[in-house]
């Protein structure tokens, strides 16, 4: 079905592949920047991730300007204020982000608050309130799941305000995305399964959500299909090179899936799970998928048949409705599979949700702007009724 | 009789979004269901249960603005501690701004024809402010909606239409009998 109406955006250019960051100097140059700032955290540091990356400049004429490795997990305005005096007073004149999710949003605000000349991230809150022309952002992920390197999106909390921000502009997309083998490969099981089933969740609600529309479809479609292939192999066999580049390039095409279709109640309690009870976001997301697919069914059977194919289901001589059902199925015996290899777990109890948790994730969930795009309705009492059963 | 509706709607949008209805009409539509919806925030906040529920952890003095851009109009509504109030015509330093992009987009939405879910996925609307604070304006919005605008639209608008009992009704008569004193009311300030 072809909606009324849809937009659609992804200005990134990508680079996927072996040594794909030794193009890293090259796209600076294109982009007319030689003197970067590279964001990151210790994490990368200590797993020796940044030492490809500076590698990359050792055979060019371009330095690295300046180094944030102090990146927390949750980044915050003060370390978006602290990163763009780094970037002032180093001269820089482009951004290099070098992480997951959380290290590239902060890159995403030292970008706001560079470009709009500002300290002031709180007055970009919400949709398309960046005017500035952006600073040169080349973003490398280092995991397998947020697909933060092609979306529009930054989730940055202000500690002053209390509150977590949601800065949503085209112009926050990354100019460039690399995806460069050796990023992802000592990834730890867990965290790879649990990434890996947050990219799985963008695509499925990508597909299912209101939002959805023909160009996202087939980014959505893609996602899901390189999943299905290759995810249990990435956990199985880190090192299995072809596996790991397949779910870069999954996480990829579900992030840019889900910029231009949003995501729906699985996001909203996932979120709230993370808020609440500090359970993981790929593990939140795992565990309420099926759940949140089963919410969805009278809404929306005919697009969870299609993901049951995309899954791999054999759906020959069922009906679209069982198709449907079968998809939540699907997935459940996936993250069982999952399970059992690196220990995912498969409820909010094994994630360590309380019981007594339970309401107070529910009120923070009706209040995340994901379930305005999703298919079904979902209040306070149906969102409680979904952690139950996901508990 | 679905069928009936929604080839009055098909024909509506056609009409409205097509055949060039003037700039002037348009903006006059908009500031005329800006006004109903500012005064129909006043009304249910005073009168349902369920706004009152839903705005009692509001902080007094939340503003919200509603418009059209590039040039309006645009309403302000506060929070207080009876409910709401209407602030007058323009944005007024709101917290949280719900912002059409067009006078188009503006119409789809204040005359029934386009659900605001759907208006949110079909990216005609700018939402600006906090998020959390913003999902909670959107169902006051939907109480609005459901005390405004007649069954029929709300079948075509609503996720899940809500169902009024007797008593909810006779408190939607209410609200349409005091509407048109409020809006004469606003369209004063």
């Amino acid at each position: 079905m072809i909606p009324k109406y849809y937009e659609f955006t992804c200005p990134v250019k990508i680079l996927s592949g072996r040594k794909a960051l030794a193009n890293l100097p090259y796209e600076l140059t294109q982009l007319g920047a030689s003197r970067p700032l590279v964001i990151t955290d210790k994490g990368i540091v200590s797993a020796g991730l940044l030492d490809p990356v500076k590698a990359a400049f050792a055979d060019s004429d371009l330095d690295i300007a300046a180094v944030f490795d102090d990146t927390p997990v949750d980044s915050s305005n003060h370390v978006v204020n602290q990163v763009a005096g780094l970037y002032r007073e180093n001269d820089c004149d482009a951004i290099v982000a070098v992480g997951g999710g959380s290290v590239i949003d902060t890159a995403k605000g030292v970008n706001i608050v560079i470009s709009e000349n500002t300290d002031d991230l709180l007055k970009y809150q919400g949709v398309d309130r960046i005017q500035a022309v952006m600073q040169p952002f080349i973003a490398i992920p280092t995991t397998a799941g947020t697909g933060s390197e092609v979306t529009s999106a930054a989730v940055i909390a202000n500690v002053d305000a209390g509150v977590k921000m949601a800065l949503v502009s085209t112009k926050l997309y990354p100019h460039v995305a690399i995806l460069d083998l050796e990023m992802t490969r000592t990834l730890p099981p867990k965290m790879t399964a649990a990434t890996g089933m947050d990219a799985l969740t963008h695509a499925i609600e990508a597909y299912t959500c209101l939002q959805k529309n023909p160009v996202s479809d087939a980014f959505a479609a893609g996602a899901i299909r390189l999943i299905r292939e290759y995810l249990v192999t990435a956990v199985d066999d880190g090192a299995n090179a072809e596996a790991r580049l397949a779910m870069a390039n999954a996480s990829l095409l579900a992030g840019i899936a889900f910029s231009n279709s949003m995501v729906g109640m699985v996001h909203a309690l996932s979120h709230a799970c993370g808020g609440v009870a500090h359970v993981p976001h790929g593990i939140a997301n795992s565990i309420l998928l099926p759940f949140g697919m089963d919410w969805n069914i009278e809404k929306v059977p005919e697009l969870l048949a299609d993901v049951a194919g995309l899954l791999g289901v054999d759906v020959s001589g069922l009906s679209r409705r069982q198709q449907a059902l079968a998809a939540g199925e699907a997935v459940r015996r996936f993250t069982s599979q999952l399970n059992r290899i690196c220990g995912l777990p498969l409820s909010l109890k094994d994630a360590g949700v309380m019981e007594s948790q339970l309401p107070n994730i529910a009120k923070v969930a009706i209040n995340d702007g994901a379930l305005t795009y999703n298919p079904e309705e979902v209040d306070y009492e149906d969102a409680l009724a979904v952690l139950k059963k996901a508990y | 009789m679905k069928e009936i509706f929604e080839q009055f709607f098909r024909r509506a949008r056609a009409f409205s979004t097509e055949h060039g209805v003037s700039t002037g009409a348009k903006v006059a539509l908009s500031r005329v269901s800006l006004l109903a919806l500012a005064a129909t925030f006043e009304l249910t906040g005073k009168y349902t249960q369920e706004m009152k529920e839903e705005i009692a952890d509001w902080e007094d003095g939340r503003r919200v603005g509603i418009g059209v851009l590039p040039q309006g109009p645009y309403i302000t509504v506060e929070k207080h501690a009876d409910g709401f109030r209407i602030l007058g015509a323009g944005l007024r330093d709101p917290h949280i701004s719900i912002l059409f992009k067009n006078l188009d987009s503006a119409i789809l939405i204040f005359t029934g024809m386009l659900g605001a879910p759907m208006a949110v996925a079909e990216n005609r609307v700018c939402v600006q402010g906090n998020n959390y604070h913003a999902m909670q304006v959107t169902r006051a919005m939907a109480i609005v909606q459901t005390y405004l605008f007649p069954g029929i639209i709300l079948k075509n608008t609503f996720k899940r239409p809500p169902r009024l009992s007797a008593g909810q009704l006779a408190i939607k008569a209410k609200i349409m009998g005091l509407l048109t004193p409020k809006l004469l009311a606003a369209l004063n300030k």
